[in-house]
């Protein structure tokens, strides 16, 4: 009876040791960057929700991507430190958020230059096409 | 049960291998790009002149270009450069010189919504600010333990280029993060790659259909028959592309 349990109470022990190891390496300059990618998110955010241009809102979405690759470079590091060997994932994200960053850049874009040849203006709120 | 084992083990003891905090002038530079990236950001959202906008997004993404060198992700650092900077704000600028922005530059029109959307946005961001100083205060007591014993480290270690081999100028060394996220790239993410090099085919595709003007859709024959008579009134030149339709129908009936 316990030999089928004590598997079990050793994978919950090392589990359990291995998630104190990671809480205690809380470390300070991986936080620093989380800060300013999060202070950057929600710059972000703001820009999105209280602008009236569309190009700007494309630039604070922009912004948004940015933070969220700073997390993702971030953390890359981080894993690397503690000698995770596929931390590297991290930047192979990042260059697939460039990537699609740059496709919805060119994609919103033209969709700008669509609207502005049939309403003359770029402004948010006078772009009602879809509201009767 | 094994697969665990191989797990722990390469977390490796982390407490007494973290290298990660930034000392002497790494931390400077740490310090003086991050705040840069956060001013820029925040002028990009409130500067009035479009132009503006872009210039200060450009310099929050270069920013953080180097915040992304001070984490050993040079490659990602250079694609940052060359594909947000070199091609995307580029691409920002040509479009704020298509459209005429000229209304908002001057002040004529306000830049942001209505008082109480922009109240709103703005309670919003400050829910956010708030989640993080709550999340900051909950981690401050772990931070401030760790930083002292790892600070002296950081101070203590070498730099953790030390050991790599020198470039062929002498002036550098070579960092092997590009070599990896390359290897990494094609070992483990060659299906999303080819998948991205089909994003950015459909993207180049609906950008140029998107982007034709009324004329060029008629010259292609995309237009419908109603839509292209009632575009007529607005412009005139469109009655060639009718002649030759009606032309043709008559020619097959």
């Amino acid at each position: 009876m316990f030999s089928n349990v004590a598997p079990i109470l050793g994978l919950l022990q090392e589990a359990s040791q291995a998630s104190t190891a990671l809480t205690k390496v809380q470390h300070p300059d991986l936080s620093k960057f989380l800060v300013i990618a999060a202070l950057l998110f929600i710059i972000g955010i703001a820009g999105v929700l209280t602008r009236r241009n569309i190009i700007v809102i494309f630039m604070s979405i922009e912004l948004i991507l940015n933070a969220a690759n700073l997390n993702f470079i971030a953390f890359a590091r981080y894993l690397q430190e503690i000698g995770n060997p596929n931390a590297i994932a991290g930047q192979i994200f990042t260059v697939f958020i460039i990537v699609v960053a740059a496709a919805e850049a060119a994609i919103g874009l033209g969709i700008v230059i669509a609207l502005y040849r049939n309403k003359e203006t770029i402004l948010l709120d006078q772009i009602d096409l879809l509201k009767w | 049960m094994r697969k665990f084992d191989s797990a722990q083990s390469e977390i490796r003891n982390p407490t007494s291998e973290i290298h990660m905090a930034l000392s002497g002038w790494e931390s400077v530079f740490f310090w003086v790009f991050s705040i840069a990236a956060i001013f820029a950001g925040l002028l990009t959202v409130m500067a009035r002149n479009t132009v503006h906008s872009a210039l200060f997004l450009i310099s929050s993404l270069v920013s953080i270009a180097a915040l992304f060198i001070l984490l050993g992700a040079e490659f990602i650092a250079g694609v940052q450069i060359l594909v947000y900077v070199g091609g995307v704000m580029v691409l920002f600028l040509f479009v704020i010189m298509l459209v005429n922005v000229g209304l908002e530059e001057r002040g004529d029109v306000p830049i942001f919504n209505r008082t109480p959307q922009v109240a709103a946005a703005l309670i919003f961001s400050l829910l956010l600010v708030l989640g993080l100083l709550f999340a900051l205060n909950v981690a401050v007591d772990g931070l401030n333990e760790k930083n002292h014993s790892q600070k002296e480290e950081a101070v203590n270690t070498p730099s953790r280029d030390a050991n790599l081999p020198t470039a062929a100028t002498g002036t550098a060394r070579i960092s092997q993060s590009t070599e990896a996220v390359g290897a990494a790239l094609y070992r483990y993410g060659s299906l999303p790659f080819e998948v991205a090099s089909i994003l950015l085919l459909v993207a180049i595709i609906g950008s140029v259909m998107l982007a034709r003007t009324i004329k060029q859709e008629a010259a292609a024959d995309d237009l419908a028959p109603e839509v292209l008579l009632d575009q007529l009134k607005r412009e005139p030149e469109l009655a060639k592309f009718i002649d030759e339709s009606e032309a043709v129908d008559e020619v097959n009936v």
